[in-house]
């Protein structure tokens, strides 16, 4: 076989693959769009007929706004994870470095306790959380005569899932990459052991952080059971809960509605990754060697 | 500007890890002082300890008057350049030079003022506003050279800035490094392990070994006084020919030594405390074996194992009936015609021979 042919075959191989995995990663978004787009639903459980819009538009979208109250919900799934990533991003950096650039008595044992609630699984924290979270309510009311936190509150659904073992693990990491040169640099400069965190570490790890904050987006976006127990005011409900409630079940209006409502719940993700995905490369380049 | 002062510097790592044991030494005003040693001597932990970026367990520095073992690194007076440039890849060039200034909450209108100078001794204003990713190798050790000028420190400490260069850049870093001092007249202290930079840049060169100073003095002083038998092998490329010996008698006025074999070979150094038979090492600098004359009675006859053309000179490896190690001469470029299996005669002129005891310490030259 002559080289250009082996070439040819081995590109068309590889292109074979990604393309398979790109089909079995986004088909069921491409069907979900794809019925969203069909204002006429009879061909909707049809395969492969359903991958093409019957009657295609945006009717169902203009559904979505109008009959239930979608952009409520978006605002409260945006500050939601907007909360839950600053905090996120805060508790790891501030529990990162430590762990990763400190000596201190205790250290191995504290990082390998935090690691070690990474093996249980989320649900066992949600009676424990929610009887805290009730005191915690009672209590700020009673103290501060305002519930500050507690049931039916936002911080009650961000605040139980900032101290994450991924996050903290994650920053560690990043925080052990950064060449000891580099710190020790900044303290002749005369930096303090905050600055050295915030003007130097940080910024060098935004690649790190910035993968934090999508995985920690995707995660608060997404998060249904614990946000479900927690907030009761409808008015209050993020997009997962809030569609879910009013869009399924036995007085379900139509699948092609779930579908758009689903499409508009996944877009902001998207945008936010395709902003974000830029600092994954690394922010290393040209600081050391 | 400051001068720099050891008083018995111990640094321990454990209980039982020593690195640095006892070293003291002054450093003047002004001075350019080189450590030099191989790996692991304890050299750059001797910089840190300096810097303020290690503990000392023990004894006193002085950075000009004052005590400064307990100062924080950036309250020192110091500035420091590391091997890996360690530049802040999120900030400029001017961002990184002016970090310090910036730090200590200089003025705006100052700190630009400060970079645009250092910018301007190096040659780099045109790079200011530029990313570290941006700048090639030689550029970044000059923007981290840059950084350490802007702060006008009273010492800078240099720990192998030189080490990541390709061979023509560090040459030329070299230069500008030894022209800088001159121009700022700072106190300086270089950690290399390359000899040539400290033969080169040095007014004063301390060889380290295991924790301790072997010898201290200029660069010449070392190359042609080493103190003993490690200083001796350490500086010089090819490094110093090293036989094992006994003395045949030796006086005040100078030994003669036996090689096995042998051979015996004159050495003009003060041998008063030498008796005869005692085990010794003979020294001789590759530049300092000569060809022997046919006439000359007391030549030593050798073979050629291996000839290197260097241009400017002949480096021969010849082999001493009777002596194991192989030995290097150095011959003007134009001795061209040895070649490989020769049969020759070596001269090993009294004046050049050193001779070190037991112990490895040298006899005095009489020079």
């Amino acid at each position: 076989m002559s080289k250009k042919l082996t070439k040819v075959v081995e590109l068309t191989g590889q292109y074979a693959g990604l393309i398979a995995f790109a089909i079995f990663t986004t088909f069921p978004f491409l069907w979900a769009l794809s019925v969203a787009l069909s204002e006429d639903p009879s061909n909707i459980w049809l395969f492969p007929r359903s991958f093409l819009p019957t009657d295609p538009g945006w009717a169902w979208f203009v559904r979505v706004f109008n009959e239930i109250q979608f952009m409520t919900y978006l605002k409260n799934s945006a500050w939601i994870s907007l909360c839950t990533i600053v905090g996120t991003v805060l508790v790891s950096v501030l529990a990162g470095y430590p762990l990763a650039r400190l000596r201190f008595p205790g250290r191995g044992l504290i990082f390998i306790a935090i690691i070690g609630t990474m093996m249980l699984p989320s649900e066992v924290a949600i009676i424990p959380n929610f009887v805290t979270l009730k005191h915690l309510g009672d209590w700020s009311t009673a103290l501060l005569g305002f519930k500050l936190t507690g049931l039916n509150t936002y911080s009650g659904v961000f605040l139980p899932t900032v101290a994450g073992a991924f996050g903290i693990f994650l920053m560690k990491q990043a925080f052990e990459q950064i060449p000891q040169d580099l710190i020790d640099a900044a303290r002749v400069d005369g930096a303090k052991e905050l600055q050295i965190l915030w003007r130097v570490m940080v910024p060098v790890s935004a690649p790190s952080i910035a993968a934090l904050a999508i995985f920690t987006l995707v995660n608060a976006w997404n998060e249904f059971i614990w946000t479900g127990i927690v907030i009761q005011d409808k008015a209050m409900l993020p997009l997962s809960v809030g569609m879910f409630n009013d869009l399924t079940g036995p007085f379900a209006v139509s699948t092609s509605m779930v579908m758009a409502g689903i499409v508009l719940s996944v877009v902001p993700v998207l945008i936010f990754f395709a902003l974000t995905q830029r600092y994954f490369i690394s922010g290393l380049d040209g600081a050391v060697k | 500007m400051a001068s720099v002062k050891l008083k018995n510097i111990k640094k321990n790592y454990t209980k039982d890890v020593t690195v640095i044991k006892g070293v003291s030494l002054d450093i003047q005003d002004g001075e350019f002082v080189v450590f030099v040693g191989p790996s692991g001597c304890g050299k750059s932990t001797m910089l840190r300890m300096i810097a303020g970026l290690e503990d000392i367990t023990e004894g006193e520095l002085l950075i000009g008057d004052t005590i400064a073992n307990d100062i924080h690194a950036s309250k020192r007076g110091i500035a420091m350049v590391f091997q890996s440039y360690a530049l802040y890849p999120h900030m400029t060039v001017a961002e990184n030079m002016g970090f310090a200034l910036k730090l200590a909450g200089i003025p705006k209108a100052e700190v630009e003022q400060r970079v645009k100078h250092a910018g301007e001794i190096l040659q780099i204003t045109h790079l200011l506003d530029r990313k570290p990713k941006a700048l090639s190798g030689g550029q970044r050790q000059r923007v981290a050279i840059g950084r350490a000028i802007v702060r006008e420190p009273k010492v800078f400490l240099f720990d192998e800035p030189l080490s990541n260069l390709d061979a023509a850049l560090r040459l030329q870093m070299r230069v500008e490094l030894s022209k800088l001092h001159q121009e700022l007249k700072t106190t300086m202290i270089y950690v290399t392990h390359d000899q040539v930079e400290a033969m080169t840049l040095a007014d004063r060169i301390v060889v380290f070994n295991a924790g301790v100073i072997q010898q201290l003095g200029s660069p010449l002083e070392l190359y042609e006084n080493p103190s003993n038998l490690f200083v001796a092998g350490f500086l010089g490329s090819p490094k110093m020919n090293l036989l094992d010996a006994s003395v045949v008698s030796g006086d005040a006025k100078g030994a003669t030594v036996r090689l096995p074999k042998g051979i015996a070979v004159k050495a003009a150094v003060d041998a008063g405390r030498a008796k005869a038979n005692d085990r010794v090492t003979l020294g001789i600098r590759p530049e300092h074996i000569q060809l022997a004359s046919e006439a000359d009675q007391n030549a030593i006859p050798a073979r050629v194992d291996l000839i290197e053309h260097l241009g400017d000179h002949v480096l021969a490896y010849i082999e001493i009936p009777g002596v194991n190690e192989i030995m290097s001469m150095k011959l003007p470029g134009h001795s061209t015609d040895l070649k490989y299996g020769d049969a020759i005669r070596v001269v090993f002129p009294e004046a050049e021979c050193m001779l070190f005891d037991a112990e490895g310490l040298a006899f005095k030259r009489l020079r």
